[in-house]
């Protein structure tokens, strides 16, 4: 095989989540009437705006070779955070605070504490009491939840304050504000990955962490570094959670944990470790939200969402085994 | 023997009840090369690793450079000046050779005060670096996954005589290499003792000592069975000490 052919076909490889989107889009756009609109498209990427972010955070620990089941109950526990102290009914306690604005960076700061903190919790954990991250952040997803159940009563807060809202009613080129956070937070943290020498660390811990720790990398520290990030992210998906439900209920976000995971491993991101890129996660991201949006547009009941994602899960998993299989075809 | 670089004074390792090292003593200089030689659970690596801060020892002192020393991690043995190479290689698979190469000692530059990687720097040195060790590896990008076991071997070797430092420790470097790239590897090591670097080298194979140590240091169910230059001992009376039937030659050379 010559040079150039090889070289396509990586990046074939590479991108081939890039190119099952598209492909998807294509289909859907062909075969299913009115897919095919602008509105459609912001649609789904404002759609996935919330699972993308959180997406980025569960990306990196799995990268560095380890697991974060908490990320959803931690959005949760920062929406409601944010929820009881801006909201203005329900259990919120309508705080206000003058110029308005100071919200704005006030519960952004909040919820970002709540994540990082519990983040940083799973990461003493695992990487000094040296228990696997599997169980410590399955303990994680369930006590943060029931957390959130404790200071909420169970019952929710409405009407968030109106200079918060705004980011998620203000648009720029036809997509709300929240979107794009959601994705100038994949920009910086795919620069992040891909060019500093924090990310390539993280990506050789997930590869082999012994022969990191060899060359004398502070494996540890970054480790907890990417914890406590993977906690922060999670805090600012609740953050835009809050704002995009206006409020934040007990069961607020619940079910998320398992697209996050989905559009991960759809983004070739591997559970063992080591591989995967940040950009490709959110291609699986908008997989994702492609194909919801087209059985709501098809008119299909919402529970035929859950199978088609869990078969897609399982054909990204046998796709990533079929692509090692060319690869070392290649080699 | 010319100033110690490393003396090691009755060092000692328990597991639990087990004495993997009973109290070892030696020393190497700069520029010496040493082969460390033993029988299989002779205690070769746990001493390796003692003195490149993987493993704490249980008692006992090292000097380097005259002054106490104990690394308490591998970073903190490298920033000594002790680079190792292992026996399981210590390469991430999972990246290209030059992220391999550079692991932890990348070169960045300063963008708006944020480090980022400066790919083509670091592209060139490994390119240099390979080049003069006449090592060809079809591409500098490509995964080491996808690299054969004495390519990955090469890449190690080089990368310990690129970064050098003060003293180098060699955990059978050679296992997956063939024969021309052993002979340049043991060019490799005497080039590098011949900059003052003191080597330290694991073998199994005899010839392999013979040929590029200095002195020899057999070590026998934890403790040190001979020490002896290489020009006044034989590999007959060498194998002897190793499975023990003679002490001829034991304690310090002179």
């Amino acid at each position: 095989m010559n040079p150039r052919t090889r070289q396509a076909l990586e990046f074939v490889l590479d991108n081939l989540v890039w190119f099952m989107l598209v492909f998807v889009l294509v289909v859907f756009s062909i075969f299913i009437p009115n897919y095919f609109q602008l509105g459609i498209f912001a649609n789904i990427i404002e759609a996935s705006s919330v699972l993308g972010v959180m997406s980025i955070g569960l990306a990196l620990v799995i990268i560095a070779g380890h697991m974060d089941l908490s990320v959803e109950s931690v959005a949760a526990l920062s929406a409601m955070a944010v929820g009881i102290l801006f909201c203005s009914s329900g259990i919120g306690l309508g705080v206000q605070l003058h110029p308005e604005w100071l919200m704005v960076p006030v519960s952004l700061l909040l919820a970002l504490a709540v994540g990082g903190l519990i983040g940083a919790f799973n990461g003493f954990l695992v990487v000094k009491v040296r228990m696997s991250a599997f169980i410590i952040t399955l303990a994680s997803y369930i006590w943060v939840r029931g957390l959130v159940l404790v200071i909420s009563g169970g019952r929710s807060a409405q009407d968030l304050a109106p200079a918060i809202r705004w980011f998620g009613i203000q648009r720029l080129i036809g997509l709300p504000l929240t979107a794009w956070i959601a994705i100038a937070c994949f920009v910086v943290f795919s620069l992040i990955m891909a060019k500093t020498p924090f990310g390539r660390h993280l990506v050789m811990i997930g590869g082999n962490e012994t022969a990191t720790f060899r060359a004398g990398i502070r494996v540890n520290r970054n480790l907890i570094i990417a914890f406590v990030l993977a906690g922060a992210i999670a805090g600012l998906a609740g953050w835009l959670l809050a704002i995009r439900t206006s409020g934040a209920t007990a069961n607020l976000g619940v079910g998320l944990l398992f697209n996050a995971f989905a559009a991960v491993v759809i983004g070739g991101v591997s559970l063992k470790g080591g591989v995967g890129t940040l950009p490709g996660v959110y291609a699986g991201v908008l997989l994702l939200s492609a194909i919801n949006t087209a059985i709501n547009l098809m008119g299909l009941p919402a529970n035929f969402t859950q199978v088609i994602h869990g078969l897609l899960v399982l054909a990204a998993v046998l796709l990533d085994a079929f692509k090692q299989t060319i690869r070392q075809r290649l080699a | 023997m010319s100033e110690p670089l490393l003396v090691l004074d009755n060092v000692t390792k328990n597991y639990g009840a087990i004495e993997a090292l009973k109290g070892i003593s030696f020393s190497i200089g700069k520029g010496e090369v040493v082969a460390l030689l033993g029988d299989n659970g002779a205690g070769k690596s746990t001493l390796v690793k003692i003195i490149a801060g993987g493993l704490e020892p249980t008692s006992g002192r090292m000097l380097f450079e005259g002054k106490e020393f104990l690394a308490r991690s591998p970073a903190e043995a490298k920033a000594a000046g002790i680079e190792t190479v292992y026996q399981d290689l210590s390469l991430c698979t999972n990246v290209d050779v030059v992220a391999n190469f550079f692991m932890g000692r990348e070169i960045t530059r300063k963008v708006l005060g944020i480090p980022v990687l400066d790919e083509r720097a670091m592209e060139a040195v490994v390119g240099k670096a390979l080049a003069s060790a006449g090592t060809r590896i079809p591409s500098l990008r490509t995964n080491v996954e996808h690299l054969s076991g004495g390519q990955r071997q090469a890449i190690e070797l080089n990368r310990f005589v690129h970064w050098g430092g003060k003293l180098v420790l060699l955990d059978e470097p050679f296992a997956a290499l063939g024969v021309e790239q052993t002979r340049r590897g043991l060019d490799m090591i005497r080039q590098v003792a011949s900059q003052g670097i003191g080597v330290v080298i694991i073998t199994h194979i005899m010839q392999q000592a013979f040929q590029v140590a200095d002195r020899i240091v057999v070590i026998r169910q934890g403790v040190v069975a001979g020490d002896v230059a290489r020009n006044k001992t034989s590999p007959d009376a060498v194998i002897k000490m190793i499975t023990g039937e003679t002490l001829s030659g034991a304690g310090p050379a002179g």
